[in-house]
């Protein structure tokens, strides 16, 4: 008789029931610490190693007894009471010390509460620090951030430079010279302050809007051209990326690729590497996203195992209102990226992305508390993409070309920058037009040099596919499709005009394919 | 069947297409853009000797766009086999005047097949990233129509767009996301692959919920520049994945019928839609509500020494190559064995385009090769894990005996696709002729 056992044995579960929860509730204030507004009451100390749960009985569940056991637990009267506690009493009153254990630090901070406590913030606002407003004064009450002439100068050099350099490849797009091209318009002062504000042998991980810091890491403008001409120079992509996908191991820059977020986590593991690196302590990566990014899973999987793992990384965010055509209104409902810091339990500050002195000073405090804290660091300068999206892109399709002048004029951070280095005297008419002039110099030579040379050789399309170890070979189905692709040249590279006319593009003109027999160049 | 040809642009133009052998086949160039009516298939097959021009007058290739697949007449359009008109009044339509025919790109037919379903299924959604602009325009203005609850932005997040419509659909609602770019459906594997695909399975037939419909658009393939993560066509990763659909439409026409068909069909769809035909493809496509069957690959082109297998973009640039062997320029002649040249006929080559990569029509592809004895698959993707060695391992094991020659497959190469090397990667007209030669001399 079955039903009968269970009923009795359920009764019996349910004496305990009502005493265990009078045990809970007599120690129900005891647990953690309480508000720092509560009184204070007085503290036990738990046990930290509670002993491990004992096996308990699984529930019974029977609809009919359920119904009786609800009316005789007195439910409906107002007070209602657990159908089931497992465990004997001696293991809940373990699993009561554990909830207080750092084992059960979830929520660390937080207190048991007579009243539904719903919330929608942590903090009710989320300021936006910044040091110079929109005219580039200071801010009253703002300390500014310790920064030489030299270093305010260099940061300026590349801040004017680089809508130079965007300037002449966005034309030359438009004119079919490149594939594509992406500028940093509008977001100077987010990139390049972040990007003064780390150290040599810093990892730096890109979305891809990102040129400024790349340049201002000392990537030079002609490795900068070779990669968006892909030609025989491009180092870093071989010619096998699309535009602004730059490469830059020495700079400590890590390869550009077009998904979006995904190199979220990868920086993640490279800050726990660092974090246990001996010869790297002092050393942090920093990574950059969009408000658009953050929406991938990969964004939250990069900041819970940062969170966890810890590694000294900065999570640095340019919100710049825009993924593509999504208005950030249609990207999230919540306060920005910066609210989700706390979230993941990581140290959050939300910076004026188009004041560069005061994304330099976030970023390097940032950078203070990663390395020292070994842990991650949550950044989100607030800025507006002054550009197209790409070049594939026309934005006047989603907002008024009048907004994004209004940008241009009324918050233009190299302006504002360059009102602060005036007020220091640091700055003036003449240097500005000397500065500029050399920039379109040095840009266009750049320009022209690396749009006459020719593209790498046809192997490279087929190297680095997998990697090949000292002795072994490359696989076979490579060197079979080389091979093939170098039959046909042979065939047909002087006769279909197609392939006649590209091959001169590149060095040796395909020679290497055809001459190796697919054994490689 | 009709065959269309559109004169698509001066005559002297004509001469490099090709186009003029295609006239004297079929009996004459009629003049100033009129089509031209095959009276029957075998006056198409005629295997007259191929015409050799005798030079070449410019050396540039036909572009896409020029390509002979596509249908510029209304009554080719509406000779389309398969189509057929939802309101079920046939080719003379509810009025009993016929049917109406737009010209169309690529992607106005693909936004007309959307309206459409938004327009007859007060249930049908349309979102993902950016969808309210349309980056390719293939929802551009929807928002517009139908407003913004039904029209949608999302966030920037393929597996939850991709988790997001399976849920609508879970309930009874027609789903019709968008993924950007084939490239970036990765995240939403997981979602496409382990829910969709299995939810009938899983729920013993009770998931998705009466009228529940999951479409899942995504353009791909390559453009020419568009590297590593603008040109990938990842069809073969879903052929794993029983219980997804996945087709491929090659023109305007196509695309409007197999998109309504994918939005009507109970089963999760995706549907793999090669970008660089969105401007470039231009049909006359009927204005109506119609769908093309799932499932069935469609016969493109007659022919009984060949059968050629496609889908998408690679079509046309198999077209091309027929083309060139059946009127090779003079610089090709000599690539030719004697078999292939005059005055021996030229051969008859039979082109299919595949359509539906999952689940794969096999016996009707297995039926086409075992009359002409021959096959060559062509696409863009690498040849491992993809549609062509599926597909020929599959007819190989059951049209073996049938075989004259090795199954011919012309691919993208093993690589990711690099960007200033794409020209050299791509199955281009002459790797996709050298492999016809080839099959055909064996």
């Amino acid at each position: 008789m079955p039903s009968l056992l269970h009923s009795r044995i359920r009764a019996k579960s349910g004496s305990n029931i009502i005493h265990a929860f009078s045990i809970h509730n007599q120690i129900r204030s005891l647990i953690t610490g309480p508000p720092s507004s509560t009184p204070p009451t007085h503290h036990h100390t738990t046990p930290t190693a509670a002993p491990l749960p004992s096996p308990v009985p699984l529930p019974f569940f029977s609809p009919e007894v359920s119904a009786q056991q609800s009316a005789a637990n007195g439910h409906g009267n107002g007070e209602a009471k657990p159908l089931y506690v497992p465990g004997s009493q001696a293991d809940r009153l373990a699993r009561v010390g554990r909830m207080s254990s750092p084992l059960r630090r979830g929520s660390h901070e937080s207190w048991w509460s007579p009243e539904m406590g719903w919330f929608n913030a942590v903090a009710k606002t989320i300021p936006t620090y910044r040091v110079l407003d929109e005219e580039g004064h200071l801010v009253k009450g703002t300390a500014i951030p310790e920064i030489t002439k030299e270093e305010a100068l260099a940061m300026y050099r590349t801040m004017t430079l680089i809508p130079i350099v965007d300037n002449v490849l966005y034309q030359s797009q438009r004119q079919g010279r490149i594939s594509f091209y992406m500028q940093c318009a509008g977001e100077e002062a987010a990139i390049v302050g972040s990007s003064a504000a780390m150290m040599e042998g810093d990892e730096m991980f890109g979305q891809y809007r990102e040129s400024a810091a790349l340049l201002h890491r000392g990537f030079t403008l002609d490795a900068l051209m070779s990669q968006c001409f892909g030609n025989v120079e491009d180092k870093g992509t071989k010619g096998r990326m699309m535009p602004v996908h730059y490469s830059a191991p020495e700079l400590g820059f890590h390869t550009i690729t077009s998904p979006l977020a995904t190199q979220m986590p990868q920086a993640a593991g490279a800050a726990y590497a660092l974090k246990l690196d001996e010869d790297r302590q002092g050393d942090c990566v920093i990574c950059y996203f969009g408000d658009g990014a953050a929406s991938e899973g990969d964004f939250h999987a990069a900041l819970g195992m940062n969170s966890v793992l810890g590694g000294p990384c900065i999570w640095f965010c340019r919100n710049n209102g825009f993924a593509i055509s999504t208005p950030i209104i249609d990207q999230y409902a919540g306060d920005g990226i910066a609210s989700r810091g706390p979230a993941y339990g990581l140290d959050t500050i939300r910076v004026d992305g188009n004041d560069a002195l005061a994304v330099l000073s976030a970023v390097r405090e940032a950078r203070k508390r990663a390395v020292e804290g070994k842990k991650g660091v949550l950044v989100e300068a607030m800025t507006y993409r002054v550009g197209h999206h790409s070049t594939s892109d026309d934005s006047s399709m989603y907002r008024r070309v009048e907004e994004v002048k209004e940008w241009t004029v009324v918050d233009n951070p190299i302006h504002r920058f360059r009102a602060f280095l005036a007020s220091k005297a640091w700055w003036d008419e003449a240097s500005e037009e000397e500065l500029l002039a050399s920039h379109k110099s040095k840009v266009m030579k750049a320009f022209s040099r690396a749009e006459k040379l020719p593209k790498p050789k046809l192997g490279e399309m087929f190297n680095d596919v997998w990697g090949v170890g000292k002795g072994d070979e490359v696989p076979a189905v490579i060197m079979e499709q080389r091979a093939e692709l170098g039959r046909l040249l042979k065939k047909y590279g002087e006769v279909w005009e197609p392939w006649k006319k590209e091959r001169k593009r590149f060095v040796e003109e395909g020679m290497d394919v055809m001459d190796c027999d697919g054994r490689g160049s | 069947m009709l065959c269309p040809i559109r004169i698509p642009r001066p005559p002297t133009a004509l001469l490099r297409t090709g186009i003029r052998y295609y006239a004297a086949q079929a009996g004459g160039v009629a003049g100033n853009g009129e089509s031209l009516k095959i009276k029957s298939p075998s006056a198409r097959q005629s295997r007259s000797a191929p015409t050799i021009l005798p030079s070449e007058p410019t050396t540039e290739e036909p572009s896409l766009g020029e390509s002979l697949l596509f249908l510029h007449t209304s009554e080719a359009a509406l000779a389309t086999p398969g189509l057929r008109f939802t309101d079920g009044h046939g080719l003379k339509g509810p009025t009993g005047k016929g049917r109406q025919t737009r010209r169309m790109n690529l992607y106005q037919a693909i936004r007309d097949a959307l309206g459409t379903a938004l327009a007859t299924n007060p249930k049908a959604f349309v979102f993902g990233e950016d969808v309210q602009t349309g980056v390719f325009r293939c929802t551009t203005g929807l928002v517009d129509e139908f407003g913004k609850k039904r029209v949608f932005n999302t966030p920037l997040t393929e597996q939850g767009i991709a988790g997001f419509a399976i849920g609508l659909a879970s309930v009874g609602a027609t789903a019709i996301a968008e993924i950007q770019f084939g490239d970036y459906i990765f995240p939403a594997f997981d979602q496409l692959v382990n829910e969709a695909a299995k939810q009938r399975y899983a729920s013993g037939g009770a998931y998705p919920l009466e009228g529940g419909s999951l479409t899942i658009r995504a353009p791909i393939g390559s453009v020419g520049h568009g590297g590593l993560y603008h040109s990938q066509s990842p069809e073969g990763f879903f052929l794993g994945a029983a219980g997804l659909k996945v087709i491929i439409p090659r023109s305007p026409i196509q695309a409007k019928g197999l998109i309504l068909a994918a939005v009507r069909d109970p089963n999760p769809v995706l549907v793999f839609e090669p970008k660089i035909l969105y401007r470039a493809a231009v049909e006359e496509v009927p204005t109506d509500d119609y769908t093309l069957p799932i499932g069935q690959p469609d016969n493109v082109r007659e022919g009984s020494d060949l059968t050629v297998v496609a889908y998408g973009t690679p079509l046309h640039i198999c077209q091309r190559a027929i083309d060139l062997l059946r009127s090779p320029p003079a610089s090709l002649v000599p690539f030719l064995p004697a078999s292939l040249r005059p005055p021996n006929p030229a051969p008859s080559i039979q082109l299919i385009d595949l359509r539906t990569i999952s689940p794969m029509p096999l016996g009707a592809l297995t039926e086409a090769v075992k009359k002409t004895g021959r096959m060559v698959i062509v696409h863009e993707a690498g040849k491992a894990g993809g549609v062509g060695n599926d597909l020929a391992g599959e007819v190989g094991r059951r049209a073996f005996e049938y075989l004259e020659a090795p199954i011919g497959l012309v691919s993208g190469w093993d690589t990711p696709v690099p960007l200033t090397f794409e020209k050299f990667y791509q199955p281009d007209v002459i790797r996709v002729f050298d492999k016809l030669v080839e099959t055909l001399a064996y």
